[in-house]
C-alpha cells in the first residue's frame, strides 16, 4: 500500500507507556489532560482534539482543555455540552455499549452502518430510541468537526468525553488507534476521580473538623516552616495515602469505608506533628545525625501522639501516626509491631511517605526518579513495606498516575 | 434539522472578539454555514468594518482589553449605527446586562455555550424566517 509508506506506523504500546511516564507525579487533571491532547494531536496527527470535562457541581460538561490549530480546536471554556446533549446521552445510555461492540468510541463515519447493522441483527428495525440518538450525536459531532467521541469511564461513571477531529493524513481511525486513546481517556478519567476524591475529603474534613484542622495544619505550617526540606510533605503524603488506599479497595478487594479515608486524610496530614519537638538544627542538618540526634528524630510518632491523645475521634488517625515508622519485619519503632499486627492505615502512611520522601529533594541529596523510588519500595516489600500498598503504587506509576 | 444550508445566503456577520482562538474558530463555523464572515480583534477595528461592510449582525464579546464590549455598543449607537447584535459574555454581571439591554440588543449568549444554540440564535437572525427542512 503506498499510503502507509508515507505515514510510518506509531508503536501504540511504547506511545502508551511514555505518555504514563509522562503523567508521573501531575496532580492537577487539567495538566494531565492538557498532556494527552498534545499527544494526541502530536503522535497520531490530528487536526485538533478537546476534552469535555463532568463538572460536578453544575451537573453539566464543559470543554476545558483543546489543541490543534488555532481555528480548527474548539476554544478552551468556550462550549458546554448540559446532560441531555446527544453527545453525553449516547455515553449514558445502557443500550449503548454492546451497539459499539469494544470499538470504544463512536466514530462519525461509521453511524450509518452501525445503525444498519443493529436493524438486520434485530430481524430488520434498529431500536428507534437508538437510531435517533446517533443520528443526533452525528450532527452535534459535525457542529465541532468531530470525527470520533471516546468516553472517559471511572466506575461507570462519566468522568470526560475525548472529542477527535480528523486524521490530517486522511483516513479513518482503525481499532488500535482507538484502543489507545480509549487507555488515555480511562487514565484521565481515573486521575479526575482521584483529584475530586482529594478535595471532597478536604472539604469534608475542614468542615467537620472546622476549629479542629485550622488548629492541625498550623501545627503542620509550624513544623514545616522549621524543616525547610519537608514544605509539602505532608500534603505529598496524604495525597499518595489516599490514592494507595483507593487503588488497595479498587483493585485488591479491600472495603474501605468512607471514615477510613477521612481517618487516612487526617493522619497524613499530621503523620509529622511530634517533629514540633525536634531542634530546627537536627531536622535541617546536611550532614549525618549522631546516636542521639537520630534517638531523637525516632520520637516523634509518640510525641505525635502524645499531642493529639485528648481528642477521641482522632484514634483511627492517630494508629497510623503512632505506626507509620514500623516494619513488617518487626525492627522498625516505636513498637516493633510485625506484619499484621501493624495497622493497615499506618502501612499506606509508610509506603507514601517513603515514596513523598525519596523523590522530593533533601539537603543531603537529589531527589530520585519516581520508577527508581517505587522499585527501591518493591526491594523492601514484605521487610519493611506492606505487600499491597507496595503494589498498589506500583499499580498507580504503571497506569501512570501518581496523582 | 442540521441548519446546515451551504451558500443559502450571503449575510454578513461581524465577529469582535479579542481572542483569537475564539474568533478564527467562529469565523470558521460560520464559514462553512455559508455565511460571509468578518472579523475583528476590538472596537476600533470593528468600527471600521461596521463603516464599511454594513453587516447584517455583530457578535460582540463582552470582555476586551482596548474598549469593553459596552463601550463600543454605545459608541456605535450614539453614531446612529443601529446594527443587529447578539453579546456573548463569560460572567453574569447583572449591571452589564441591563446597560447593554438599554442599547437595544437582541440578546446574550453566556460562555460555556452551546454551540448548536449559538447556530440557531445567528442563523435565524441571518436568514430571516428559519425554513424548516
Amino acid at each position: 500500500m503506498a499510503l502507509s509508506k508515507a505515514v510510518p506506523k506509531i508503536d501504540y504500546k511504547k506511545a502508551l507507556e511514555a505518555a504514563s511516564r509522562g503523567m508521573i507525579m501531575i496532580h492537577d487533571p487539567a495538566v494531565l489532560i492538557k498532556l494527552i491532547l498534545r499527544i494526541i494531536v502530536g503522535r497520531v496527527h490530528i487536526a485538533h482534539a478537546g476534552m469535555i470535562l463532568h463538572d460536578p457541581d453544575r451537573d453539566r460538561y464543559v470543554l476545558n482543555v483543546s489543541k490543534g490549530k488555532i481555528g480548527a480546536r474548539v476554544p478552551a471554556g468556550f462550549a458546554r455540552f448540559d446532560k441531555n446533549s446527544p453527545i453525553i446521552q449516547v455515553f449514558l445510555n445502557k443500550k449503548i455499549e454492546p451497539i459499539l461492540r469494544g470499538k470504544k468510541a463512536i466514530l462519525a463515519h461509521d453511524v450509518h452502518a452501525t445503525i444498519w447493522k443493529e436493524g438486520l441483527l434485530n430481524g430488520g428495525v434498529c431500536d428507534p430510541e437508538i437510531s435517533l440518538l446517533l443520528h443526533d450525536v452525528r450532527d452535534e459531532m459535525e457542529l465541532y468537526d468531530v470525527s470520533a467521541c471516546v468516553p472517559a469511564v471511572y466506575h461507570r461513571e462519566l468522568m470526560a468525553v475525548l472529542l477527535l477531529g480528523d486524521k490530517v493524513e486522511g483516513g479513518h481511525f482503525d481499532q488500535e488507534e482507538l484502543d489507545f486513546f480509549s487507555a488515555l481517556a480511562s487514565n484521565a478519567a481515573m486521575a479526575i476521580r482521584n483529584a475530586q476524591l482529594f478535595e471532597k475529603l478536604k472539604d469534608h474534613a475542614e468542615k467537620k473538623h472546622d476549629l479542629f484542622i485550622r488548629m492541625t495544619n498550623t501545627l503542620g505550617a509550624a513544623i514545616e516552616a522549621k524543616d525547610e526540606y519537608t514544605k509539602g510533605h505532608s500534603e505529598g503524603v496524604t495525597r499518595y495515602s489516599v490514592a494507595i488506599a483507593r487503588y488497595m479497595a479498587d483493585y485488591m478487594g479491600y472495603a474501605f469505608e468512607e471514615k477510613f479515608y477521612e481517618d487516612l486524610y487526617i493522619a497524613g496530614i499530621l503523620h509529622d506533628i511530634g517533629k514540633i519537638g525536634v531542634p530546627e538544627m537536627i531536622l535541617n542538618k546536611p550532614g549525618r545525625l549522631t546516636p542521639e540526634e537520630y534517638a531523637l528524630i525516632k520520637r516523634h510518632p509518640v510525641d505525635g501522639v502524645a499531642i493529639l491523645k485528648d481528642l477521641p475521634e482522632l484514634e483511627e488517625s492517630i494508629k497510623g501516626i503512632r505506626h507509620h515508622h514500623e516494619r513488617m519485619d518487626g525492627s522498625g519503632y516505636p513498637d516493633g509491631l510485625k506484619g499484621d499486627e501493624i495497622p493497615v492505615i499506618a502501612s499506606i502512611i509508610a509506603v507514601a511517605d517513603a515514596f513523598d520522601a525519596m523523590t522530593t529533594q533533601r539537603p543531603y541529596r537529589q531527589p530520585t526518579s519516581a520508577e527508581d523510588a517505587v522499585a527501591e519500595i518493591m526491594r523492601c516489600v514484605e521487610t519493611q513495606f506492606h505487600g499491597d500498598a507496595s503494589r498498589a503504587i506500583k499499580g498507580l506509576l504503571d497506569s501512570g498516575l501518581l496523582a | 434539522m442540521s441548519g446546515h444550508r451551504k451558500g443559502r445566503c450571503m449575510s454578513k456577520l461581524l465577529i469582535v472578539d479579542d481572542e483569537i482562538d475564539i474568533r478564527e474558530f467562529a469565523k470558521n463555523f460560520f464559514k462553512k454555514r455559508g455565511v460571509n464572515v468578518f472579523t475583528a480583534s476590538g472596537g476600533g477595528e470593528a468600527f471600521e468594518i461596521a463603516a464599511q461592510e454594513h453587516p447584517d449582525l455583530i457578535l460582540l464579546d463582552v470582555r476586551m482589553e482596548e474598549m469593553t464590549g459596552v463601550e463600543f455598543l454605545r459608541k456605535m449607537r450614539e453614531q446612529g449605527n443601529h446594527t443587529k447584535v447578539i453579546m456573548v459574555s463569560g460572567i453574569e454581571d447583572e449591571e452589564i446586562v441591563e446597560e447593554a439591554k438599554g442599547l437595544g440588543i437582541l440578546g446574550f449568549i453566556h460562555k460555556p455555550l452551546i454551540l448548536g444554540e449559538l447556530q440557531k440564535v445567528v442563523m435565524k437572525e441571518l436568514e430571516g424566517d428559519p425554513a424548516v427542512d
